[in-house]
């Protein structure tokens, strides 16, 4: 689903160049929920961009659902992120003016074909009761929830989250982990970003990244865990 | 905490947003500038004409003599020299004429006057010669053929001392000097025509005048001067009762210097310009104080977090507002100095536009510092004023809610929620526009009312042009409703209407013999003055008298009432103003022929019969029946012919000027030219206006829009990382901006069209009295006002494609604050 072959990012600072990425390899499958994981600067988050065309690499090919997209023009770019990925923020970045409703059926108008209902997709995160609530009358786990919920409903096959629960309790994170884990469950590939090495117990798979590189890639230590041993 | 440091701090936030900040400096400098420029052009305009008026020693008093008198020289002399109070008095013969000013590709025969003065002793006394080119006329002129022009006619129509003018008779005058006297200062044919240019004031000896008209040692006007601290309305008293006394049977009217036409147009236009100028700096300077409310109100809501830790760590709070405060000031002060610059620039660009308008003698064009410092003042104050409110609401949160992360702030929808339950056309994406102008409801609406008064100038300054063209068409309509080639040949004197004299002038023939004329009817014209007990005022009128209705080449459309030989037409803004209606009954002051060139002022009562549709207060007319209240039975002064077809205008004057007793030909269809000429000139001046206008309206606009998009910059890069196309999100932001400028445009023009009111009813009580202004804004200026002011709105977030182009989205994504 997800193929990156020889990729590095590097930028420039002023006299310095930085390498964020440094000859990643990488090939993710359908139906993974794979966590990246990584301190800060580590390149985790560069991966993220890259993956999500949002930043292209300085060397190599990355290749999602059959399509290179080093090589994309710009408005291929933007329907590649249309039609296949979709984010989740650690901000959530709903729009405020809009209702959790109206945010979600943005995405859903965005997508046209081949999207879900907004609303059955909001009673599939469990806010079928607030739909029509203002993004500042919701709680921080709430409007994660929208956001997961806009991510879903656009019905693309690939969710990428970025620090999804940096902002949550506890408890309203591992409600967001499960509604991740069920999506990959569901056939979707999941790719969670975060530097909480708590939540790579439960992934498929964890990426490990330290200054650019891939340090280890494999399933998690100890063995893939349930969210309910969780504890931060 | 050290002055310069905040200093530093808050011109690092000026810096960091300088596009937006120079928006807004350049706004308050356009209302800075107009205000400080303009501000003063009163005060040097009307030092200007004082200076003007003293330096040619403009008379205190004049004496006109009824139409058709005329009294000798030394008998009015001897009469009048001894009153009480009268410091100098100069005799004077005005005559009209007509005057070739024709070149080698265009005959140009002109409408004028002949104003004889006494050139003896260094004469004129009063009113005097000021030369601009050649010389003044001096005692050895005295019955010569020596003139002196106006300027402004001599200079539009290319005529240079030296020239020779022809006037009425294919008399032949030498052009000695062009220049200017104290009542031409602005060229009036009478109170409500402007003759600037197309009329001919000629000035030569009192005798040669004389000689022209062939009534050797005769005057018909006197100027006076009165003793310092001398009433003037004393000396008419007086003058009035030794005209009684001495000429029993000769009427004479009286106007002061203030009374004057020239004069009264020169300070009402000073003051009055003065007043829309204010206005219109006023709007400027709110719709910069909007502006700078609403970047400043950004710019504090940028530092709440800073805000939130400067009261976490203790800081008082009036240090935290001086910070935002002091980019305010920055803003005020950079906007204030452009302004003055800009003043100083709008001063000598309309000092100059006054001098080639207005060619006085002396100009005295000042930097007037008051005007200044007030604009200073207010371009300083109106936008601190404006930072102010959003500072003062930052200061005063608690540290906890500013120092808290953007997405856990209780940032609401604002109004949006007033449109959620509306059933919006299209897509989330064509709603959402509609709800981010209700999210930030002070923002959208001070935007709004800025753009509004940027709409509110536009339609102001084009209403006024929209009604003057429609009272110009109006009164166009008026004249030229039939007979529209019709031409006036006005006689010098009243002459019996089977006289040679007159049948001989009907009988004009074209050079082959050929007839010349379709038509032909004679009538009088005269001056008079309409009264009623009970008004505030009279009202000058030009009285014309024409035989019935039947054979008439032309008469006036009556709105009300019908055309009766028993009563008096006159126009609905006299009835208006002099309280009267259709059936009442009318004082009319008018000359009465008492004897051969003495004609005495007397009062008759008329019933107003009808009133006519022309917008010039100033016309009234009635039927020949009456022309023995006058002592004109059977005569005529007023020849109005049609040309046979073929013939024009140009064809009939060349005809009568060489004939003798002709004094003046006008065409009609004249008067239209010069109603489109004046037009012209006032849509040049309003291209200019548009232009500041509109760049007014994009100021507001585009720093609205950046704002916005500073403010929603991470919705901005949500939607582009959801794959939302840039063409679409601009689209969103198009469609806000159209909604603003749409409501905001609307505004604009209502209120434009309550200002316009004011303007023009103020106008035209104040100075415009002669006319009944059609108040219109026409479907064109709406549909204009709308154009500009919307699409200017609506297209400036393509100035900021650029900036969303170039925007890092991973990094705008994760922005915390």
């Amino acid at each position: 689903m997800i193929t990156l072959e020889h990729v590095s990012k590097r930028y420039q600072m002023g006299d310095v160049v930085v390498t964020a990425l440094d000859d990643v390899s990488l090939h993710i499958n359908r139906g993974e929920f794979v966590v990246v994981l990584g301190p800060s600067g580590s390149g985790k988050t560069t991966l993220l961009n890259l993956i999500s065309a949002l930043d292209t690499p300085t060397n190599g090919r990355i290749v999602i659902a059959g399509k290179d997209i080093t090589q994309a023009k710009r408005f291929e770019n933007f329907r590649f992120r249309r039609e296949t990925v979709s984010f989740i923020f650690q901000t959530f970045n709903l729009f405020p003016s809009l209702t959790a409703l109206e945010n979600v059926q943005f995405a859903v108008d965005m997508r046209g074909n081949g999207a879900n209902g907004a609303v059955p997709t909001l009673q599939s995160v469990g806010l079928g009761e607030r739909v029509n609530h203002f993004p500042h009358e919701l709680s921080g786990g709430e409007q994660q929830r929208v956001a997961i919920a806009r991510a879903l409903a656009t019905g693309n096959p690939i969710l990428l989250a970025d620090e999804p629960t940096g902002e949550l309790d506890f408890r309203t994170g591992v409600q967001i982990l499960e509604l991740l884990q069920s999506q990959a469950t569901a056939g979707k590939t999941v790719l969670v970003v975060t530097h909480n090495r708590e939540i790579s117990r439960v992934a498929d798979r964890v990426i490990e990244l330290s200054s650019g590189k891939i340090v280890s890639d494999g399933v998690p230590q100890g063995g893939k865990a349930a969210i309910a041993d969780l504890h931060w | 905490m050290k002055l310069g440091f905040w200093l530093r701090w808050s011109w690092r936030d000026l810096k960091a947003r300088w596009l937006q900040v120079v928006a807004v400096a350049l706004i308050i400098a356009l209302g800075t500038g107009i205000y400080s420029g303009l501000g003063g052009q009163r005060s040097w305009r009307e030092a200007s004409n004082d200076a003007s008026y003293s330096q040619l020693n403009m008379y205190d008093l004049q004496m006109k003599l009824a139409d058709g008198s005329y009294l000798d020289y030394s008998d009015l002399q001897e009469a009048l020299v001894d009153i009480e109070g009268v410091e100098t008095v100069d005799m004077r013969l005005i005559v009209p004429t007509l005057v070739d000013a024709s070149t080698a590709d265009d005959t140009v025969l002109a409408s004028g006057r002949i104003v004889g003065v006494d050139v003896h002793n260094d004469g004129p006394q009063i009113a005097k010669l000021y030369a601009a080119d050649g010389r003044s006329l001096t005692s050895a002129d005295a019955g010569t053929s020596n003139a002196f022009l106006e300027s402004q006619f001599a200079e539009d129509n290319s005529l240079q001392v030296g020239d020779t003018l022809r006037i009425t008779g294919d008399v032949a005058l030498n052009l000695v000097g062009t220049g200017q006297s104290p009542e031409y200062f602005y060229v009036m044919v009478d109170s409500s025509t402007f003759g600037l240019g197309s009329f001919a004031v000629v000035f030569v000896s009192l005798e040669t005048a004389q000689s022209l008209i062939n009534r050797p040692g005769v005057v018909n006007n006197a100027v006076f001067t009165t003793r310092a601290g001398a009433d003037v309305a004393v000396v008419q008293a007086a003058i009035e009762a030794r005209m009684q006394e001495r000429f029993p049977t000769v009427g004479a009217t009286f106007n002061t210097k203030d009374e004057d036409a020239v004069h009264k147009q020169l300070y009402d236009d000073a003051k009055n310009d003065q007043a829309t100028w204010d206005l219109v700096a006023m709007l400027f300077l709110l719709g910069a104080a909007f502006g700078t409310f609403n970047l400043t109100g950004r710019m504090v809501e940028s530092q709440r977090r800073q805000i939130g830790i400067g009261m976490a760590l203790g800081v008082p709070r009036h240090w935290l507002a001086f910070r935002p405060l002091l980019v305010g000031v920055q803003i005020a002060v950079l906007g204030t100095l452009f302004g003055l610059i800009l003043g100083y620039g709008f001063s000598q660009l309309f000092a100059s536009l006054f001098k080639s308008l207005i060619p006085l003698p002396i100009w005295k064009i000042d930097l007037y510092w008051p005007a200044y410092i007030r604009g200073a003042v207010l371009g300083i104050v109106l936008p601190m004023v404006a930072t102010l409110i959003p500072v003062f609401r930052a200061v005063r949160v608690s540290p906890l809610d500013a120092i808290r992360s953007g997405n856990l702030v209780g940032k609401g929808g604002g109004l949006s929620w007033v449109v959620n339950r509306l059933p919006l056309p299209g897509k989330s994406f064509t709603q959402m526009p509609f709800k981010n102008v209700l999210r930030a409801p002070w923002r959208s609406f001070l935007t709004m009312l800025g753009i509004a008064m940027a709409i509110t100038l536009l339609s102001m300054f084009v209403g006024f042009l929209d009604s003057f063209v429609a009272t110009m068409d109006q009164a166009e309509k008026a004249y030229l409703h039939e007979g529209k080639d019709r031409v006036w040949v006005i006689l010098d004197y009243f002459y019996p209407t089977d006289s040679t004299l007159v049948t001989d002038l009907e009988a004009t023939t074209q050079p082959d013999g050929s007839s010349l004329f379709a038509q032909t009817e004679t009538g009088l014209m005269l001056g008079g003055t309409l009264k009623n007990g009970n008004a505030d005022e009279d009202i000058e009128v030009s009285l014309e008298l024409y035989d019935g209705v039947a054979e008439g080449i032309w008469r006036p459309t009556l709105t009300e009432g019908r055309w009766a030989s028993d009563g008096i037409i006159i126009s609905q803004k006299a009835a208006k103003d002099l309280g009267v209606e259709v059936g009442d009954t009318i004082t009319l002051e008018h000359p009465k022929r008492e004897g051969p060139l003495a004609f005495r002022l007397t009062e008759t009562a008329y019933t107003v019969v009808g009133l006519h549709d022309n917008p010039l207060r100033a016309l009234a007319y009635m039927d020949m029946a009456n022309a023995g209240d006058m002592g004109l039975a059977g005569e005529t002064n007023l020849l109005v012919v049609t040309p046979i077809n073929g013939a024009d205008s140009d064809t009939i004057k060349q005809a009568f000027f060489a004939q003798s007793g002709v004094a003046s030909v006008d065409a009609i269809n004249d008067i239209s030219e010069g109603f489109n000429e004046a037009i012209k000139i006032f849509a040049q001046v309003l291209t200019v206006v548009q232009g500041i206008v509109v760049f007014m309206a994009f100021l507001i606009a585009f720093n609205s829009t950046t704002i916005n998009i500073d403010e929603r910059v991470r919705e901005i890069a949500t939607m582009f990382a959801f794959g939302l196309p840039l063409r679409t999100v601009t689209r969103m932001q198009m469609l806000e901006n159209l909604l603003i400028g749409l409501v905001g445009t609307l505004v604009g023009i209502l209120l434009g069209w309550l200002v316009l009111n004011q303007f023009l009813t103020v106008r035209v009580e104040e100075q415009l009295e002669d006319f009944q202004f059609v108040i219109r804004i026409a479907p064109m200026t709406i549909i204009t006002s709308i154009v500009l002011g919307v699409l200017t709105v609506a297209l400036t977030p393509l100035v900021s494609i650029r900036k969303m182009v170039k925007m890092d989205i991973p990094s705008t994504l994760r922005v915390m604050e």
